[in-house]
C-alpha cells in the first residue's frame, strides 16, 4: 500500500508551509502519520491532543480526501484474485503472490509464501502431515516458527528411492527440523510391488502405528502435481513407471500420490491398491488442507483439486490463479475503465483490406507474384499452389522444396531461384498446404539426387510435408526433411526441438540452396541445413496484431500502449506483454535473449536479419538495426552482413523480428555463394 | 436393422456436411478465441468436398468411399485438420475393407476407428486440449457399450455424451500441441474448436443411425 498525501485545501495557495499544519489538525496528523511515520501516540504527544483524537483525525482525513490510499495495481490484482478464488471454491483462505517478483524462482517464492501461511496456522500440539515435491521442500526450508511445542510432522505417503532432493522423507524431516517437531516417517515405499505386499506391510506394527498418526493429522501441507509429461511427478521417477496409461486417461492431477479427474473425482487404477499413504477420503477429512502450487502447467490439476474439495487454503500466484478462474469462466474485472476520449470514434468493426473475394486472396497473390517475377519463377503445371524456379530441374543436383501457409510473403516463393530453393508450396492463409501440391512440386524439381524439404516447426506443416515425404519415398525419391526451430521465445532452450520456425528459416533456405548448388550430396545438404538452423536465433515483437483476410478481425487484442514480446508469425501471442518501450530498449530486449543462448565469443561473426512482420516502417527497422550493431560492436562480435526489410511477414502485423545467424567459415562461404531469387540475389 | 449400401454412406456424409455447415459460424468463433478463426470454414468446406467427390459414383464399395472421402478432405483442407481426418477415414476404410455393405455396428465402429487414425497421426495425449479430448472418450464409450452388449444406437448415444463431456473439459485445459499451444495459459477457459467439431461428427452419426430405424407401424384405429 502506498499512501499518498494530497493537499486539497492548499491547492490555490502557493505558500504551503509546515506551519500551516497548525491551522489544520487533519493535515498535520496525516503528515506526521503517513509521511513521517510517527505512531499515533507520538503524534498525540506532539500535537497535544489525545490518542483517540489523532485516530479520529486520520479517519476524517481519509474520508475528506486529504489522504488518498492507492493500492499498487499488482497488489490489487492479487487481492481480487484471492478473494474470487476464496469465494468461488469456498476456501478458508487464499494467498496469491505476484507471479514475477524478486530474483527467486516461482517455486521458492511460493515456498516462502506457503511457509508464512503455515506458520500463521500451526499450533502447539498439532499433528501436521506433509507431502513431497519441490515447492513443499522449499517451504520446509524457509519456515521458522520458534516457540511451538509438541508438534508432530508426519509423512503423508511412503517414501521413494528416486534420486531427487525433494523426496517425502526429505520434506518431512526438513520441516520437522525447522519446527523443532517430532518427525514421523512412513517406513515403507509409497508404491509397493503388489496389493498383497501392501496388505502385509500395513499390518506391521511400526507402519500401522505411523499410519495411525497420519490418520490423526490436524493439518496437511501439500503440493499438487500436474500429470503433464513434463511434470515433476514424471521426471522424478516417483511413479516408477507404474502409471499404466489406460487406467489413468482421465487423471489430470495428483495429490498425496493419488489421482483425480478434471472434476476432482478419484481415478482408481491398478496402482491404487499398491499405494501406501493418505487416501483421498482421509485427506478430505483433515480439518485444514493447505495446498501450495503454482505454474501454468498446474492449472488443470489445481482446478481439479479445488473442485474435489481437497483444499481449504490455497497458496498460488497471480497468473495461475487467474488461469484457474478463467478456466471456470470467471473473468478478471480488475481492469479499471480507461478514460474515454472527448469525442469517441465509432468502434471499428473490421480491418481494412485491399482484396477482392477473401477466398481468392491467396491464389490472386500467387498469380501476381508469378507475373511480377516471371523471369525467376513459374507455377508447377496443374497445381495452383506450387511454384518452381524457371530453370530446373538440374540432373544430379539435390532439389530443395520449401513452404508453409500463405500470408508470409515474400516467403516462400521469394526464396526460389538459382542457388536457392527449387520450389515453394503454399497453403491457405496461415495453414499448411496439403500433400498434393508438395508432391507435385517434388516431382517437378527432382533431379535424381534426392529432395530436401525445409519448413518451420508447425504441426500442420510437419504432418502434411511428412505425408508427402512418405509418398515420395514410396515412389523411390529420397526425401530428407529439415524442420526449422529458430524462435527462441516459443520454448525454453532444453526443449529447442519444440520451438517454432520463423524468420531465421530464410538463412537455412539460403545455406541449403548454396550447398545444393555446389552439387553436394543430399546427406551433406541436410547436415548443413541442420547446422544452420541450430545456429540461428530469432525473437520478435509486435506493436499491433495482424488480421486474416477471411475474418478481417485482429487475431489478438493488444492494449493501446502494449506490445507483445516473442510474438509468432501467425499472430500467436508471445511470451510477455508490456508497455511499448523505446526502440533501443526493445532491440536490447531481443538481442539479450539471443545472446543468452548464442555461444559467441569475441571475434566471432554473425549475419543479421531485421525483419518486418508486415506493417512496420522500414525506418524503424533501421533504428533497431543500428542499436543491434552498436551492441554487437561493444561485445566484439563482427557483423558479416545485415538484411533489413520484409523477408518473412505475418500479413499486416506491425512488428519486427531479429534473427542472428552465428557464422562459421563454412556457413559464411555458403552465405556468399551466388544466387538469384526474388529476395536474395548476389 | 438392415445393412446399408454405399449410397447410404454417402447420405451419412451429406448429413455431417450439413451439420458442419450449420455450425460454421459457431466453430469459427470458438477458433477465433484461440486460433485463427478458420476452423468452421475448413471443416464445412472439407466435408462439402467429400460429398462432391463421393456422390459422383455410388457403386464403389464402402471402403473405397471412405478412402476417397479422406483424400478429398485432405486436399481441400491441408493444415492440421486435413491429415488428421484423412488418417481417421483411412483407418475407417481399413475396417470396412472387403465389405459390400455397412452394418449399424460398423457405423458405431466408425468412432473408435476415427479416434484410432487421428491418434496415430496426431500423437496428441489426453489433456492436450485437442480434438482427441472428445474422440478418445467417445471411442472408449463405444467399445465399453459394445462389450456390455448394447445396441449400436446406444453405443453412439453414449459416444455422443462422452464426446460432449470431453469437449467441455477442454475449457480447463491448456493447449499443449497445435497452433493454440503457443497461447499457453491464454487458451484456458476456451473450448477447443477441434473437440467441438468432433462432437458435431459424432452427434451426426448418432442422428443419422437413429433416422434409419424402420418406421414404427401405426396402430389400426
Amino acid at each position: 500500500m502506498a499512501p499518498r498525501l494530497t493537499n486539497r485545501q492548499t491547492e490555490d495557495n502557493d505558500a504551503v508551509i509546515p506551519l500551516r499544519f497548525g491551522d489544520d489538525p487533519l493535515l498535520w496528523a496525516s503528515w506526521l502519520y503517513y509521511e513521517e511515520g510517527l505512531t499515533q501516540g507520538a503524534i498525540a504527544e506532539q500535537m497535544g491532543v489525545s490518542r483517540p483524537s489523532v485516530n479520529a483525525y486520520l479517519a476524517d482525513a481519509r474520508s475528506r480526501g486529504i489522504v488518498n490510499i492507492d493500492i499498487a495495481p499488482d497488489m490489487f490484482r492479487t487481492l481480487t484474485i484471492s478473494v474470487a478464488l476464496r469465494d468461488h471454491f469456498n476456501l478458508q483462505d487464499c494467498l496469491v503472490i505476484p507471479t514475477h517478483g524478486d530474483e527467486r524462482s516461482l517455486i521458492d517464492r511460493l515456498g516462502g509464501a506457503g511457509a508464512k501461511v503455515l506458520a500463521r496456522n500451526l499450533r502447539s500440539g498439532d499433528t501436521l502431515a506433509v507431502t513431497w515435491g519441490r515447492t513443499v521442500l522449499s517451504m520446509a526450508d524457509q519456515i521458522s516458527h520458534p516457540g511451538l511445542k509438541d508438534v508432530r510432522v508426519v509423512q503423508a505417503t511412503g517414501g521413494t528411492t528416486a534420486q531427487i532432493p525433494w523426496t517425502p522423507e526429505a520434506c518431512a524431516s526438513h520441516l520437522a527440523k525447522a519446527l523443532n517437531a517430532r518427525a514421523i516417517p512412513i517406513s515403507a515405499p509409497a508404491i509397493v510391488s503388489s496389493a498383497k505386499m501392501r496388505e502385509m506391510l500395513v499390518r506391521e506394527s511400526v507402519l500401522a502405528e505411523q499410519l495411525g498418526i497420519l490418520a490423526e493429522a490436524d493439518r496437511i501441507v501439500m503440493g499438487i502435481s500436474s500429470l503433464r509429461p513434463e511434470s515433476t511427478i514424471h521426471t522424478s521417477g516417483f511413479l516408477e513407471g507404474g502409471m499404466q496409461h489406460s487406467h489413468y486417461q482421465d487423471a489430470v492431477g495428483s495429490l498425496t500420490g493419488r489421482f483425480i479427474s478434471a472434476r476432482g473425482e478419484p481415478v482408481i487404477g491398478p496402482m491404487h491398491e499398491r499405494t501406501i499413504g493418505l487416501g483421498l477420503d482421509q485427506l478430505r477429512a483433515i480439518p485444514q488442507r493447505i495446498a501450495i502450487a503454482g505454474g501454468m502447467d498446474k492449472v488443470a490439476a489445481i482446478l481439479a483439486a479445488l473442485r474435489g474439495g481437497y483444499v481449504s487454503i490455497l497458496v498460488t500466484d497471480i497468473a495461475t490463479g487467474r488461469g484457474i478462474l478463467n478456466a471456470e469462466g470467471y473473468h478478471d474485472t480488475t481492469q479499471r475503465p480507461t478514460a474515454q476520449p472527448d469525442r469517441a470514434l465509432r468502434p471499428r468493426t473490421h480491418v481494412k483490406k485491399l482484396i477482392n473475394n477473401p477466398k481468392d486472396a491467396v491464389d490472386e497473390t500467387l498469380r501476381g507474384a508469378v507475373l511480377a517475377h516471371e523471369h525467376l519463377i513459374a507455377p508447377v503445371p496443374g497445381s495452383k499452389r506450387a511454384i518452381r524456379a524457371i530453370d530446373g530441374p538440374k540432373p544430379g543436383k539435390v532439389a530443395i522444396v520449401i513452404g508453409g501457409g500463405a500470408g508470409h510473403e515474400p516467403a516462400f516463393w521469394g526464396y526460389v531461384g538459382a542457388g536457392m530453393a527449387d520450389a515453394a508450396v503454399v497453403g491457405n492463409t496461415f495453414a499448411s498446404p496439403p500433400p498434393d501440391p508438395i508432391i507435385a512440386a517434388t516431382r517437378a524439381v527432382d533431379g535424381g539426387a534426392g529432395v530436401l524439404y525445409i519448413y518451420g516447426n508447425f504441426s500442420g506443416d510437419v504432418m502434411n510435408f511428412g505425408m508427402a515425404a512418405e509418398i515420395m519415398e514410396a515412389e523411390g525419391v529420397k526425401v530428407r526433411s529439415i524442420i526449422t526451430t529458430d524462435d527462441v521465445a516459443s520454448s525454453p532452450r532444453e526443449t529447442r526441438s519444440a520451438r517454432r520456425g520463423v524468420a531465421g528459416t530464410v538463412f537455412t533456405f539460403k545455406i541449403a540452396g548454396a550447398a545444393a548448388a555446389r552439387m553436394l550430396p543430399l546427406e551433406t545438404c541436410e547436415a548443413l541445413a541442420k547446422h544452420t538452423n541450430a545456429r540461428t536465433y530469432t525473437m520478435g515483437l509486435a506493436l499491433e496484431p495482424s488480421s486474416l483476410p477471411e475474418t478481417r478481425q485482429p487475431s489478438f487484442e493488444l492494449g493501446p500502449d502494449d506490445m507483445e514480446i516473442g510474438v509468432g508469425v501467425h499472430g500467436e501471442p508471445g511470451v510477455e506483454r508490456r508497455s511499448v518501450e523505446l526502440a533501443d530498449t526493445c532491440a536490447d530486449l531481443l538481442l539479450d535473449r539471443v545472446l543468452e543462448e548464442m555461444p559467441a565469443t569475441e571475434g566471432d561473426e554473425v549475419a543479421l536479419l531485421v525483419n518486418s512482420l508486415g506493417s512496420i516502417p522500414n525506418s524503424e527497422l533501421y533504428i533497431v538495426l543500428r542499436r543491434v550493431r552498436q551492441r554487437l560492436k561493444a561485445r566484439g562480435i563482427g557483423v558479416h552482413c545485415s538484411y533489413v526489410g520484409s523477408y518473412y511477414t505475418s500479413l499486416d502485423m506491425v512488428g519486427m523480428s531479429l534473427s542472428v545467424l552465428h557464422l562459421d567459415s563454412e556457413i559464411k562461404s555458403l552465405l556468399e555463394h551466388p544466387c538469384r531469387s526474388v529476395v536474395f540475389s548476389s | 436393422m438392415e445393412d446399408f449400401s454405399s449410397r447410404k454412406l454417402i447420405d451419412l456424409f451429406r448429413l455431417i456436411a450439413v451439420r458442419m455447415s450449420d455450425a460454421r459460424r459457431e466453430l469459427g468463433a470458438l477458433d477465433g478465441a484461440i486460433g485463427d478463426a478458420d476452423h468452421g470454414n475448413s471443416m464445412a468446406e472439407g466435408f462439402a468436398a467429400i460429398v462432391r467427390a463421393i456422390a459422383a459414383d455410388d457403386d464403389r464399395p464402402p471402403a473405397e468411399v471412405m478412402l476417397l472421402a479422406g483424400q478429398s478432405f485432405l486436399s481441400a483442407v491441408g493444415a492440421t485438420t486435413g491429415p488428421l481426418y484423412a488418417s481417421a477415414m483411412l483407418a475407417a476404410a481399413n475396417g470396412l475393407d472387403g465389405k459390400t455393405t455397412v452394418s449399424a455396428a460398423d457405423v458405431a465402429g466408425l468412432v473408435p476407428a476415427f479416434a484410432d487414425g487421428i491418434a496415430k497421426r496426431g500423437h496428441a495425449r489426453p489433456g492436450d486440449k485437442t480434438m482427441m479430448d472428445a474422440w478418445a472418450p467417445a471411442a472408449r464409450a463405444v467399445l465399453e457399450a459394445e462389450k456390455a452388449g448394447l445396441a449400436p444406437i446406444v453405443r453412439l448415444s453414449r459416444a455422443r455424451a462422452a464426446a460432449i463431456a470431453g469437449r467441455d473439459d477442454t475449457r480447463a485445459m491448456m493447449a499443449a500441441v497445435g497452433r493454440a499451444a503457443s497461447l499457453g495459459p491464454r487458451s484456458l477457459g476456451h473450448i477447443d474448436p477441434g473437440a467441438a467439431s468432433a462432437v458435431i461428427i459424432i452427434a451426426a452419426l448418432h442422428e443419422w443411425l437413429h433416422a434409419q430405424r424402420p418406421p414404427v407401424p401405426e396402430k389400426a384405429q
